[in-house]
């Protein structure tokens, strides 16, 4: 099967890139987190950049999901260690993604009443409040 | 946990494929090609899920983000119609120096995760590198796959037993709070007409609304005859 990176592992042939060939031909848990921190990252960077408040909402969703995949990741690692309830983070998984379907239906409600009111989806102009 | 093989290179196409889609959702003009990028990350996160074991999570992601959530998604945009912001009249971001503090932001929450994930990095390593997909297997009591690759997990059956027995509250919980958004979300989205003819509105709004001539005479004179009997 190591002949599946031959391209790759003749470019990092060098004691230096060892670890990180390792690191790529074997994947552990901690590039499930790595992959559950960028997807987290890149859903704040949506919701603290965007002006469409869907968009926003979208990446909420992105956000959520991060943490489903470190869950289940560290349900799995878990699973190996022999633990006696491994399965907790996927149980928990099941509760965020209820959870994230109930704020998705309430948020697009309250998006439509917005949009009926105000006339804007965008976040900058519903400044009501604003002093 | 140590991958290998081709599950390795699942992981990276999929990881790749869920970061890329990711970036899209937040960069995308078209809110509703946001939403199509969305669902390709929801979809490669779900295959990440099948990789870790947790076949029945994956199905319900596929099932419940993508075939219920973003349909939802997809019909709220096309109700509001966001044609100004396509046509690149409208501005896509915050103002810059928003737009910067918050990547910044993230770029921190970044560095803060990888530092954290290097911390414990040795802690994670085993040096055994069976394909993880048979380690699932207890003693080879469960029927290989139809491919003979792997064997089948027994995740689901364990998932169900759980949810049941030490998750029954929360279960319970849950599913009142789906109940509770189902009314909420329809009480929000009501038009001044429905909130009427359900007797559910401030007489100063119907008298605002009437004003502005999007509430007819009529209409309300058969509200009030509807609330009467």
């Amino acid at each position: 099967m190591n002949s599946l990176y031959a391209p790759a592992l003749l470019l990092l042939q060098d004691s230096v890139f060892d670890n990180m060939r390792q690191g790529v031909a074997h994947p552990d848990l901690s590039k499930f987190l790595i992959i559950g921190a960028l997807l987290f990252s890149i859903g704040v960077a949506g919701v603290l950049t965007r002006r469409n408040i869907i968009v926003i909402f979208m990446s909420v969703e992105l956000i959520l999901n991060a943490a489903n995949l470190n869950f289940i990741a560290f349900s799995r690692y878990l699973q190996e260690q022999g633990s006696v309830n491994a399965v907790a983070g996927q149980v928990f998984t099941v509760f965020i993604i209820v959870v994230a379907a109930a704020e998705a239906a309430i948020g697009l409600g309250l998006v439509i009443a917005l949009y009926r009111n105000r006339e804007t989806i965008f976040v900058d102009k519903i400044d009501l409040l604003k002093w | 946990m140590v991958l290998s093989g081709w599950e390795s290179v699942f992981f990276w196409v999929f990881a790749l494929a869920a970061l890329v889609a990711g970036m899209l959702t937040v960069m995308a003009r078209n809110a509703v090609h946001s939403a199509l990028f969305l669902i390709s990350a929801l979809v490669s996160v779900a295959a990440l899920f099948v990789l870790l074991g947790a076949e029945f999570i994956a199905g319900v992601q596929i099932l419940v983000y993508v075939g219920g959530v973003m349909v939802l998604f997809l019909f709220v945009i096309m109700l509001v119609n966001v044609s100004a912001e396509e046509r690149g009249r409208e501005e896509l971001f915050n103002p810059p120096a928003q737009t910067t503090a918050a990547v910044c932001f993230a770029a921190l929450i970044v560095f803060g995760f990888f530092y954290a994930i290097n911390k414990s990095a040795g802690q994670f390593a085993r040096t055994e590198e069976r394909p993880a997909a048979l380690r699932t297997a207890r003693g080879g009591q469960l029927p290989p796959s139809a491919t003979g690759v792997a064997a089948i997990s027994e995740d689901t059956q364990r998932v169900g037993s759980s949810l049941y027995r030490y998750g029954a509250l929360p279960f319970e919980i849950a599913s009142v709070l789906l109940l509770v958004a189902i009314v909420g979300s329809v009480l929000l989205a009501r038009t001044p007409k429905q909130e009427l003819s359900a007797d559910d509105i401030d007489p100063e709004v119907v008298e605002e609304l009437s004003a502005a001539g999007e509430l007819t005479p009529a209409e309300i004179e058969a509200a009030a005859h509807a609330a009467e009997v």
